[in-house]
């Protein structure tokens, strides 16, 4: 059982994310739309892990995890990525990102990274 | 995401490639010892998968993968050169041909390969040892050049542990190198990584299928390891073999013992050199060249046919205006301007090597096929025709190479028996001649038979016992090309099929080519092709008809003769003349092409004799002009189905010609 962080500007993305997490067994402490909220909610509630959407107005995913990783060096983040974003995502990987799912979300995909993530 | 627009691409390349493999295969038959060849097929092999993979051609790709891994073997000399193990890549290679062929016409590109893919399995397993660990996978994959070798030897001295890791990805992995670079992150962690196949390159830009291979120095135990790589989403194995790096002289010997790391001999460290940095090995011939669309030559020569009509016309203008300085340019432009046709006409020349490529392999297939001992001799294969000709001589080729194998060279048995050598010789010759190309096949076999092509042909009833005794040895042989004639006792199945000889005689032909063929028994034959350099200029005949000229190719045309009034005959209301005790029917092209203005004929009629197959015509025209090249341009869609005649040109005063089909008009 994990806390996490869904970060994700669309709402139905969110909801997705969310019932996937609640249904194996995890708890979604809070929710973000974009970059600079994340940080904020990350600030406040200290989840296990995060899952960070790449491309967000306000503050991109990226740019939220370097800020999250500011906060706590052992955040874990798990970055959303949409297919054409290999560039992005190996940046992120960089930037301390623990583990990347390709949209559209496959439940069990998005439990492997978590499970792999947290163990 | 959509790579129809790279298809072209790949086709072409593939094609190039496939070819290179074709050459190379051949040449490693005959010097099996040469590393540096293996290496070229290697490369070759590895481009044309990493293409198809990232095409999306399943099969394609396994395909290849397997050969590679052969070929790798090969290359380490894990095991050597067999004419049984040539098989069985070439047969691989003709599968990678189709499914090409296949894409290239729309198709899918799929293919039942798993016969090959086997075969080539078993000699990949079959003489692979076994990994020092036991672990399934041939863990000597890797070819290690000489850096890459001292630096696993002085790692081991310093205590790492060498890891030969093979990392299998989930099928249906996405952002595939997205993982890699976890994976490789994770490595880097843990210790360093040597080498990976294949290159990082190529891992970066996806060119894998699902798995890759590291090799990694590390002081990490090689569980922990394997766990940490597993932790990686999306990675669905990793094995973990460790390896030590042997003795570099202990596998000198040409039989290797089981070389964990396949580090093999010395004699190879030049080859690996070589496949370490394979950018620094220009090909041999960097000719610079780009790929037009033929359709785009076409466009310009016709454009360039434009042209000449005004320049015609500004000819005529400048004679008629008598200007001095108008003349000079006129006469300069008249000049450069046949310099530019003379280009244009060039570049749509393609060397005849583009089909002769083909031949020693096929050679080679069909001899083992026979039991026959052949050798191949290509020469002049840089002699060039045009485009259209190309493309259309192969099957006739194809069709006398075959003939040439199957009737005549003899079985080595029988060749030793007549005081031959053993080994029947072959030869293709191309060379210029006047505006003609001639291609000659000769082989040194049993000749034709002149008394069996008689019988046959009288008996198959395409020549009387009389007419026969009347013809000369060149006439017998010339025979096998009528429809209908077959001189193979049994119907094998390399020629025979039941396309005959006339079916080549007939294509070359439609070409404006001829073939004739001599031969002497017990010594060989000799088949030869004549062709025209190109099909767009065209020798002709130009008659006139009342005030039209028209043009006749020069192919069609038997002779000319005058007829006198009174040896026109008439037989069924059909105008006749008796043409060397023949009756051939004479045609009025002014009826036919209803020219206005026709005169009546005059004392005696001016008449061209042509032919079509056997069959003859008499061409009645008003007057006979003179010979002429001219270029063949067709009348364009509107008007396609002109009856009798196949195109027009236009000639140097810039006036059209129609050219007539003779064939329309022999019945």
């Amino acid at each position: 059982m994990a806390r996490v962080l869904v970060v994700d500007d669309a709402a139905f993305m969110r909801m997705m994310i969310k019932d996937i997490l609640t249904k194996n067994g995890h708890e979604v402490v809070a929710e973000a739309a974009d970059g600079r909220q994340a940080v904020e909610k990350y600030k406040e509630t200290r989840p296990d892990i995060v899952t960070m959407d790449i491309t967000m107005p306000e503050m991109d995913g990226i740019a939220a995890l370097k800020e999250i990783k500011k906060i706590d060096s052992n955040a874990k983040v798990i970055m959303c990525s949409a297919m054409g974003q290999q560039a992005m995502v190996i940046d992120a990987i960089q930037a301390g990102a623990k583990d990347f799912v390709v949209k559209p979300f496959q439940a069990d995909r998005v439990i492997e990274a978590i499970n792999k993530t947290i163990g | 995401m959509d790579m129809s627009q790279y298809l072209d691409l790949f086709i072409d390349e593939s094609k190039d490639h496939l070819q290179t493999i074709n050459e190379r295969l051949l040449e490693l038959e005959k010097s099996p010892d040469d590393v540096a060849i293996v290496n070229e097929i290697f490369r070759a092999a590895h481009t044309l998968k990493g293409m198809s993979a990232t095409m999306g051609f399943e099969d394609l790709a396994n395909l290849t993968h397997q050969m590679e891994n052969v070929l790798d073997g090969l290359r380490n000399h894990r095991f050597s050169v067999t004419p049984e193990l040539l098989d069985v890549i070439f047969e691989a290679v003709d599968h990678l041909e189709a499914m090409i062929v296949s894409i290239a016409e729309g198709g899918d590109g799929k293919r039942d390969v798993s016969e090959t893919v086997s075969r080539l399995r078993q000699i990949e397993r079959g003489e692979t040892p076994e990994g020092p660990t036991g672990g399934g996978a041939p863990s000597s994959e890797h070819a290690y050049g000489e850096f890459e070798y001292h630096v696993l030897q002085q790692a081991q001295e310093q205590g790492f542990s060498v890891y030969e890791i093979r990392v299998r990805l989930r099928q249906d992995c996405l952002l595939k190198a997205a993982r890699v670079y976890m994976v490789f992150e994770r490595l880097n962690e843990a210790g360093e990584i040597v080498k990976s196949t294949p290159s990082v390159d190529l891992l970066e830009e996806e060119q894998f299928d699902q798995e890759f291979l590291v090799t990694v120095v590390s002081k990490v135990p090689a569980d922990e390891l394997q766990k940490q790589l597993m932790s990686i989403s999306e990675v669905e194995q990793v094995e973990i073999a460790a390896a030590t790096v042997g003795e570099r002289t202990e596998a000198a010997g040409e039989k290797a013992a089981p070389e964990p790391l396949g580090v093999a001999a010395a004699e190879q460290a030049a080859a690996q050199a070589e496949a370490e940095a394979p950018e620094k090995t220009p090909a041999k011939q960097a000719a610079k060249t780009i790929r037009v669309n033929i359709e785009r030559l076409d466009r310009l020569m016709n454009l360039f046919e434009e042209l000449v009509v005004d320049r015609g016309r500004l000819e005529q203008i400048s004679r008629d205006l008598n200007h001095a300085e108008l003349t000079e340019t006129v006469e300069r432009m008249s000049r450069i301007s046949s310099d530019l046709q003379t280009i244009i006409l060039n570049m749509r020349m393609v060397p005849v090597e583009t089909v002769f490529n083909r031949f020693p392999r096929m050679v080679r297939q069909l001899a083992r096929d026979l039991g026959k001992k052949v050798r191949l001799e290509v020469i002049g294969a840089e002699t060039e025709l045009d485009r259209t000709v190309i493309d259309e001589i192969g099957d006739p080729l194809v069709h006398l190479i075959r003939n040439a194998l199957d009737h005549g060279i003899e079985a080595p048995d029988v060749r030793m028996a007549h005081g031959k050598p053993e080994e029947g010789l072959v030869q293709l010759r191309a060379y210029h001649s006047g505006n003609h190309v001639f291609i000659e096949i000769e082989d040194d076999g049993a000749g034709i038979s002149r008394e069996k092509v008689l019988q046959k042909a009288i008996k198959r009833g395409i020549v009387s016992p009389e007419a026969a005794a009347q013809l000369t040895d060149q006439q017998i042989y010339g025979l096998i090309f009528a429809p209908g004639f077959s001189t193979a006792e049994q119907v094998s199945d390399i020629s025979g099929r039941g396309v005959g000889l006339d079916v080549v005689k007939s294509t070359i032909e439609s070409l404006g080519g001829a073939v004739t063929v001599d031969s002497e028994p017990g010594k060989g034959s000799l088949f030869s092709i004549q062709l025209p350099l190109t099909l767009s200029i065209i020798s002709v005949l130009l008659v006139q008809i009342a005030e039209e000229t028209y043009a006749i190719p020069l192919s069609s045309i038997i002779e000319t003769a005058l007829v006198k009034k009174e040896e026109i005959f008439s037989t069924h209301n059909q105008p006749v003349i008796d043409f060397r005790g023949k009756i051939v029917p004479l045609v009025r092209l002014k009826e036919v092409f209803d020219v206005p203005r026709a005169s009546d004929d005059g004392e005696a009629v001016a008449a061209v004799i042509v032919r079509k197959g056997e069959k003859l015509a008499a061409l009645a025209v008003d007057s006979f002009i003179g010979q002429q090249e001219v270029v063949l341009k067709s009348l364009g869609n509107y008007l396609s189905s002109v009856f009798a005649i196949s195109g027009a040109t236009i000639l140097g005063d810039g006036r059209v010609a129609l050219i007539i089909d003779c064939n329309a008009l022999v019945k």
